[in-house]
C-alpha cells in the first residue's frame, strides 16, 4: 500500500518544484503512473482480502473503489487546465496540491483496516473538497454551497464517531478483519437502536438519501469541474463503502430498521428521476441524476444480500465514471457558450461531432443500455429487491423509465436540432478533451467484457 | 437599492446606523437570506446571467418579456436589464408622442404595427400580473390621415395597396370627401389623403413602459441600474467558405459599472442584447463593431445615431374637435389632438440641413415659430390663433442608412442582437420587434413575422429598406 501512498504524496513536492510550463505534465503523467501501480490490486484471490499491513488491505470490494479514485486523478488535472489557464502560478499549484491532497486521504480511506482510522480519514476529505468548492466555484452562491455540504456531512457523521467509539469500548477492537468474526447479533433495544442510526446516518447523508440529499445539487452546481468531478465519482462512494462496511455489525437490526431508509431512497429514485425531467441547468439534471443511482445502491446496501451487494458494487463503479464524464461534457459546453442552461446550446452534433459521439456513449451509459457495467448493476439491485418484495418492481421500473427518459431530454436537447445562431464560433474539442472523454468511457466499455473485477 | 451610504463613518457616531447593519447581518444568515461574508453585494448584479439586455426602454423590456414568454421549460433563462437612467429622462420611450399606424410603405413594418396594436388593445391579457390593477393604456383610436400633393399621389396608392394586402383598413379620400369628412382642413394642394379606419391612434407610453418592467419583473428578470462600459469578448481567426479570412468574435462578459460610483461587476453572458436606442451607436462601437477597415464588413458601423426632435404643446379653443386623427402634412409636419380641451401635439422633422445640436435637450421655440406654425395655419385655417403652452425635446435612434430597425444577429460578433435603430417608430413597434427578436434567440430564425431584410447584414451589402412619404 505504501508503494501508492508515498508516490501520491510525493506528488506534492513535484508541483511546487516543476517548471511553470511543466506543471500540468508532470502532474497528469505521474498520476496516471500511480494509477497504473494500483491495478495489480484488482487481482483479488478469492473470497479472502489482501491484508497487506496492520493498517492497510485491500479486498475485492475497495480494490475497485481504489482503482477508480487513482484513475480519476489524472484526469481532473486534465479538466482543470481550461478554467485555471487565467489563474497565477501560485494558485494553479495551489489547486493541484488540493486535489492530490484529496486523493491521498481517499487512498487511505478505501484502504482502512481499522474503523477510527477510516473515521478519521472520511472527515479529512471534507477539508479539501470544501476549498476547491469555495475557492475556484463560479459564482456567489459557492459559499452557500460549500456551507450546506461542510455540515449536512458533520452533522450526520459526529454521531458516527459516538457510535464507533462506544463499539471500540464493547468490542475491544474496531480493526475491520477481526470484528467480521467477532461482531455479536444485537438486540432492537433503544440504545441499539439509536446505535444503529448512529451508524447509518453519516454514510446515508454522503449517498445522499432522498431526504437529505439537499447539499448535492447545490455543490455540484457551484464546484469547479474538478470538485464536481471527484464529489460525483468517488466521494459519494464513501457512503456506500461505509455502509457495507459498518452493516456487518448491526446484525440483525437492520432488517427492522431499514424499513424508513428503504421507502425513502425507493420513492426519492422515483422523485429525484422526475426532477431530471423539469431541469434547465446541465449539471444541476447530471447532479439530480446521481442522487437517483446512489438511491438504488441505498437500496441494495439495505438489503444485504450477495447479489445486492454485487449489484451495489457495479453500479458504484459505473455511475462513478458516468457521472464524471457526463460533468466533463457539461463543462466543455460551459466553457464555450458560458452558460448552463441547456436550452441556449443547441445542435451542437452539427458543429463538434465528435463530441456528440461521446455525449451519445456517456447518455447510453447513463440510462444503462446493456452490456455496460450500469445495466448489470442495476439488474442485480432490481431482481434482489424484487426478491425482497414484490413491489418494489413498480417503482424499480418506473425509475428506469424516466431515466431514460431524462438521459435522452438532455441528449436531444443539447445534441440534436438546429444550432442557435449564437454558438457558431465555438472552439473545436480540444485533444485534451476527447482525450479526456476517451479515458472514462474507455475503462466503462473494457469493464462490460470482464464485470467479474467489479462485482465484489 | 442602497442609494445613500454613510461615507467616513467614524467611531463613535452613528449608532443607529451600526444596528441597522448588524441586524440586516443576522438576517441575511439566518435560513432564507443570501449570506455572504466578504461585504454587501446586493446592489450589484448578478456574476453571471444567460441573456444581458443592454437598454431598459421600450424595446428592451419588450425582448424581456418575450424571451421570458416564449422560453419552453419555465424559468431556463436568466435575463438581466441594464439600465442607466431609471428615471428615464432622456429615454426616446416616454419622450414619444406616442402614436401607432399601419400606414408604412415596407410590409414588413405594415406586419409588426399590426401585431403591435392587437398586444396593445389586448395588453391585460399578455401583461397581468397577480394582484395588480389592469393597465389603462389610454389608446385613442383616432386614426391617422396622411396627405398628399400631386407628386406623391401615386406613391401613397401604392402604399395603400401594399398596406391593405398586409390587413391594414385604410381608406383613400378625395379632396372632396376630406372637406365632408373635416371640415377645419384646408385641401389647397391636397391631391390624395389616406386615412386609416381601424387599429390607429396614440397610447401613453409611459404606461405601456411600466406595464411591462411590472410584468417583466414578476416574470424573473432582474433588473440593474447600470452602465455597460466595456465587453470582454474572445475571438476566433476563421475561414469563410470563398476563403477569406473573416474574425469570428464572441461576447463572454459584461462591465457593468453601478452609477455613481466606480464600482463595476462583470457579469458572464452568453448572449447580449442590444437595445439601448439612441446610444446603440455608442454600445456597437464598444463591441468593436466597426473596427476594421471602411468597406469591409469588420468596419462596417452600427448606422444609429442620436438626432434631436422637438415636440410642441399648443392650445386652440376653435381648433379641431375629438375626431380630430393625427394628421400628417405634406411638408413633414404632423399634429394630433391631446386630451379634451382643446389641447394639440406637434412637431416637425428638421431637414438634414437644419438638424438641431443633440448635445442636450434644450428645445428651440423659434423652430416652432419659423417651421412648424406656418405650413400648421396653412393646412388648419384655425391654428392661427393658437397659444404653445410646453415643448419638450427628445431623441430618435436615428438610422442614418434607411431609417428602418436592426434586428437580429451581427455576423462577426456572434452573440450580440440588435434591437434599435427604428427612428422614431420604434414605440409602436416594440411588442412585435421583441417577439422577432426572441424567436431569433431561441429558434435561431424568425418564426412569425419574417424580418431578414432588416438584419444587419444590409449595411454591408447596401440594399436599403426604405420607406417611401415617411416622417
Amino acid at each position: 500500500m505504501l508503494k501508492i501512498i508515498i508516490p501520491t504524496a510525493m506528488l506534492m513536492p513535484m508541483t511546487w518544484l516543476s517548471k511553470p510550463n511543466m506543471i500540468w505534465i508532470n502532474s497528469t503523467t505521474y498520476s496516471l503512473l500511480i494509477s497504473l501501480i494500483s491495478l495489480p490490486y484488482l487481482n483479488q484471490l478469492g473470497d479472502n482480502s489482501l491484508n497487506l499491513s496492520l493498517l492497510f488491505f485491500s479486498d475485492s470490494l475497495s480494490a475497485p473503489l481504489l482503482v477508480l479514485t487513482t484513475w480519476l486523478l489524472p484526469l481532473m488535472l486534465m479538466a482543470s487546465q481550461s478554467h485555471l489557464s487565467k489563474e497565477t502560478l501560485a494558485r494553479k499549484k495551489l489547486y493541484i496540491t488540493m486535489l492530490i491532497i484529496l486523493q491521498l486521504l481517499l487512498i487511505m480511506t478505501f484502504t482502512a483496516t481499522e474503523l477510527i482510522m477510516f473515521y478519521i480519514l472520511f472527515e479529512a476529505t471534507l477539508i479539501p473538497t470544501l476549498i476547491i468548492i469555495t475557492r475556484w466555484g463560479n459564482q456567489t452562491e459557492r459559499l452557500n454551497a460549500g456551507l450546506y455540504f461542510l455540515f449536512y456531512t458533520l452533522m450526520g457523521s459526529l454521531p458516527l464517531l459516538v457510535a464507533l467509539l462506544y463499539i471500540q469500548n464493547t468490542t475491544g477492537t474496531l480493526n475491520f478483519l477481526i470484528i467480521q468474526y467477532w461482531a455479536k447479533p444485537i438486540s432492537a433495544t433503544w440504545s441499539n437502536i439509536f446505535l444503529w442510526l448512529a451508524c447509518m446516518m453519516a454514510f446515508m447523508v454522503k449517498m445522499p438519501l432522498y431526504g437529505l440529499h439537499l447539499w448535492l445539487p447545490k455543490a455540484h452546481v457551484e464546484a469547479p469541474i474538478a470538485g464536481s468531478m471527484v464529489l460525483a465519482a468517488v466521494l459519494l462512494k464513501l457512503g456506500g463503502y461505509g455502509m457495507m462496511r459498518i452493516t456487518i455489525l448491526l446484525n440483525p437490526m437492520t432488517n427492522q430498521m431499514a424499513y424508513p431508509f428503504m421507502m425513502l431512497s425507493l420513492w426519492g429514485m422515483v422523485m429525484t428521476s422526475s426532477i431530471c425531467l423539469r431541469q434547465t441547468d446541465l449539471k444541476s439534471l447530471i447532479a439530480y441524476s446521481s442522487v437517483s443511482h446512489m438511491a438504488l445502491v441505498i437500496v441494495a446496501v439495505l438489503i444485504q444480500t450477495p447479489w445486492s451487494y454485487m449489484g451495489a458494487t457495479a453500479l458504484m463503479i459505473a455511475h462513478g465514471l458516468t457521472s464524471s464524464v457526463l460533468f466533463c461534457l457539461a463543462n466543455s459546453n460551459y466553457e464555450r457558450v458560458h452558460s448552463r442552461t441547456m436550452i441556449l446550446a443547441r445542435g451542437l452534433q452539427t458543429i463538434l461531432p465528435l463530441m456528440a459521439a461521446w455525449w451519445l456513449l456517456a447518455s447510453l451509459a447513463n440510462l444503462a443500455l446493456p452490456p455496460t457495467i450500469n445495466l448489470i448493476g442495476e439488474l442485480f439491485v432490481v431482481m434482489a429487491s424484487f426478491s425482497w418484495s414484490n413491489m418494489t418492481i413498480v417503482l424499480m421500473g418506473t425509475n428506469i423509465i424516466i431515466t431514460a427518459l431524462y438521459t435522452l431530454y438532455m441528449l436531444t436537447t443539447t445534441q440534436r436540432g438546429k444550432y442557435t445562431h449564437h454558438i457558431k464560433n465555438i472552439n473545436p474539442s480540444f485533444t485534451r478533451e476527447n482525450a479526456l472523454m476517451a479515458l472514462h468511457l474507455l475503462p466503462l466499455l473494457l469493464l462490460s467484457l470482464n464485470p467479474k473485477i467489479v462485482l465484489g | 437599492a442602497h442609494d445613500v451610504k454613510t461615507v467616513g463613518r467614524l467611531g463613535g457616531g452613528d449608532r443607529d446606523g451600526k444596528m441597522s447593519e448588524i441586524k440586516k447581518k443576522i438576517q441575511s444568515i439566518l435560513p432564507g437570506g443570501d449570506w455572504n461574508p466578504l461585504y454587501d453585494t446586493s446592489h450589484l448584479p448578478p456574476e453571471s446571467s444567460d441573456v444581458v439586455i443592454v437598454g431598459g426602454g421600450v424595446l428592451g423590456l419588450s425582448v424581456a418579456y418575450w424571451l421570458k414568454k416564449l422560453e419552453k421549460p419555465r424559468g431556463a433563462i436568466r435575463v438581466l436589464v441594464v439600465e442607466r437612467d431609471h428615471t428615464y429622462s432622456r429615454a426616446s420611450t416616454v419622450l414619444s408622442v406616442g402614436g401607432i399606424r399601419q400606414q408604412f410603405s415596407v410590409p414588413e413594418n405594415v406586419q409588426l404595427s399590426l401585431f403591435s396594436i392587437d398586444f396593445l388593445r389586448n395588453i391585460n391579457e399578455y401583461l397581468a400580473v397577480a394582484d395588480d390593477p389592469p393597465l389603462d393604456i389610454q389608446f385613442n383610436p383616432s386614426g391617422y390621415l396622411l396627405l398628399a400633393s400631386e407628386k406623391g399621389a401615386a406613391i401613397m396608392e401604392n402604399n395603400v395597396k401594399v398596406q391593405r394586402q398586409e390587413g391594414a383598413k385604410v381608406c383613400l379620400m378625395s379632396p372632396e370627401q376630406l372637406r365632408n369628412k373635416f371640415p377645419w382642413i384646408n385641401t389647397e394642394g391636397v391631391a390624395l389623403a389616406s386615412y386609416g379606419m381601424e387599429h390607429e391612434g396614440w397610447f401613453d407610453p409611459w404606461c405601456l413602459l411600466q406595464g411591462l418592467r411590472r410584468k417583466v419583473q414578476s416574470m424573473g428578470v432582474l433588473f440593474c441600474r447600470g452602465e455597460v462600459t466595456r465587453f470582454m469578448s474572445s475571438s476566433n481567426l476563421m475561414k469563410t467558405a470563398s476563403g477569406e479570412e473573416v474574425n469570428l468574435k464572441r461576447i463572454h462578459e459584461v462591465h457593468v459599472k453601478i452609477d455613481q460610483s466606480l464600482e463595476y461587476q462583470p457579469v458572464e453572458c452568453a448572449i447580449v442584447i442590444n437595445a439601448a436606442g439612441a446610444w446603440s451607436g455608442q454600445v456597437a462601437e464598444l463591441a468593436g463593431i466597426g473596427k476594421g477597415p471602411p468597406g469591409t464588413l469588420q468596419g462596417t458601423k452600427l448606422p444609429v445615431e442620436l438626432r434631436k426632435r422637438y415636440v410642441y404643446l399648443w392650445h386652440c379653443p376653435q381648433g379641431p374637435g375629438l375626431e380630430t386623427p393625427f394628421v400628417i402634412d405634406p411638408s413633414g409636419t404632423y399634429f394630433r389632438r391631446e386630451g379634451l380641451g382643446h389641447n394639440y401635439l406637434g412637431g416637425c422633422s428638421p431637414t438634414e440641413e437644419e438638424e438641431p445640436d443633440p448635445g442636450n435637450l434644450e428645445v428651440d421655440h423659434d423652430f416652432f415659430q419659423d417651421r412648424v406654425w406656418p405650413p400648421l395655419a396653412q393646412r388648419v385655417p384655425a391654428f392661427e390663433t393658437l397659444k404653445v403652452r410646453s415643448a419638450w425635446a427628445g431623441y430618435y435612434d436615428y438610422n442614418t442608412f434607411d431609417q428602418n430597425g436592426v434586428v437580429g444577429p451581427h455576423p462577426l460578433v456572434i452573440n450580440m442582437y440588435f434591437a434599435t435603430g427604428f427612428s422614431g417608430h420604434g414605440l409602436q413597434q416594440a411588442p412585435a420587434v421583441g417577439r422577432a427578436v426572441a424567436e431569433m434567440v431561441l429558434e435561431g430564425h424568425f418564426q412569425t413575422i419574417n424580418l431578414s431584410s432588416f438584419l444587419f447584414s444590409r449595411f454591408y451589402s447596401g440594399e436599403k429598406v426604405q420607406e417611401h412619404n415617411i416622417i
